[in-house]
């Protein structure tokens, strides 16, 4: 009987660490939050292909339209780390076009419920826009359960 | 060894000094190789578009005294004013770095030492 407390016990405690290591690791450089993180969610790494983020951290001055150069240490720093903790699962790791999330083949066929309307949304204005919807985005917790969407 | 511990001490404060900094030390500096910022020309700087699609307002708002949206994304952008965020203005790399991706993006190159003085002196009157 005690052992089957301490195995439950060890097994809780347990889940919460494996459910958070499936999205964002734990050892994201602080460039990530402070670099990347300032106009969007710190994106998992793990949502997108090793390729995707190269090219993406080989283009930073031209970033979807925006200047998001950063200097060379950071740079390198977080190239690493997004290649490190790259998708590795299939579902994920099929080559996304443009290097875009959104546009990734699970990623329209998770979200094919959702109707143009509801993306132009005030509360949402862009696919890239996660934490709109899913309050636990930024630690990487995309559950369906803890979904709620913007009326307006 | 107490020549070693000042002399640490020494380069300790040196290394603060160079990343930290106030709006006020930071505005100086930028007067230096201009000349006086001109809040009201700030203002104009800030609010008004320069060519490209975005303005600075288009993310920080009007006045940027308070939590904004990014025009694209919807991330929260915490206030721009020193007086509203005390974070804003406090570490010349940052500062520097931010204003040479947002120039970019709103008037399609690097703003001047004139222009960041104008904005900083402006975003320092700001309430």
């Amino acid at each position: 009987m005690k052992t089957n407390f301490t195995l439950c016990l060890a097994f809780l405690l347990a889940m919460p660490v494996h459910a958070a290591k499936l999205g964002m690791p734990f050892d994201a450089p602080k460039s990530y939050e402070s670099e990347c993180a300032s106009c969007h969610i710190a994106y998992p790494p793990a949502l997108m292909a090793q390729k995707n983020w190269q090219n993406i951290m080989s283009g930073l001055d031209k970033h979807f339209g925006t200047d998001a150069s950063i200097d060379a240490n950071a740079q390198s720093e977080i190239t690493q780390w997004l290649v490190k903790n790259a998708a590795i699962k299939q579902k994920y790791s099929a080559l996304a076009p443009g290097n875009r999330i959104t546009k990734s083949a699970w990623f329209i066929r998770e979200h094919d419920e959702v109707r143009a309307d509801v993306w132009k949304r005030e509360g949402v204005k862009s696919a890239a826009n996660c934490l709109a919807c899913h309050a636990d985005a930024s630690t990487g917790g995309f559950s369906e359960s803890n979904i709620r969407i913007p009326a307006k | 060894m107490l020549k070693r511990f000042v002399l640490f001490l020494g380069v300790l404060t040196s290394m603060n000094l160079a990343f930290s900094a106030t709006p006020q030390e930071l505005l100086k500096a930028y007067e230096a190789q201009a000349s006086k910022g001109v809040s009201t020309r700030g203002e104009q700087f800030f609010t008004n578009k320069h060519g490209k699609e975005w303005r600075c307002a288009s993310c920080h708002d009007l006045p940027p005294t308070h939590d904004s949206k990014h025009i694209v994304t919807g991330k929260v952008i915490k206030p721009l004013s020193p007086n509203s965020n005390p974070d804003r203005f406090s570490d010349h790399a940052k500062v520097e770095k931010w204003f040479k991706r947002n120039c970019h993006d709103v008037l399609g190159r690097e703003c001047d030492a004139q222009e960041k003085a104008d904005v900083l002196a402006w975003l320092m009157t700001v309430k």
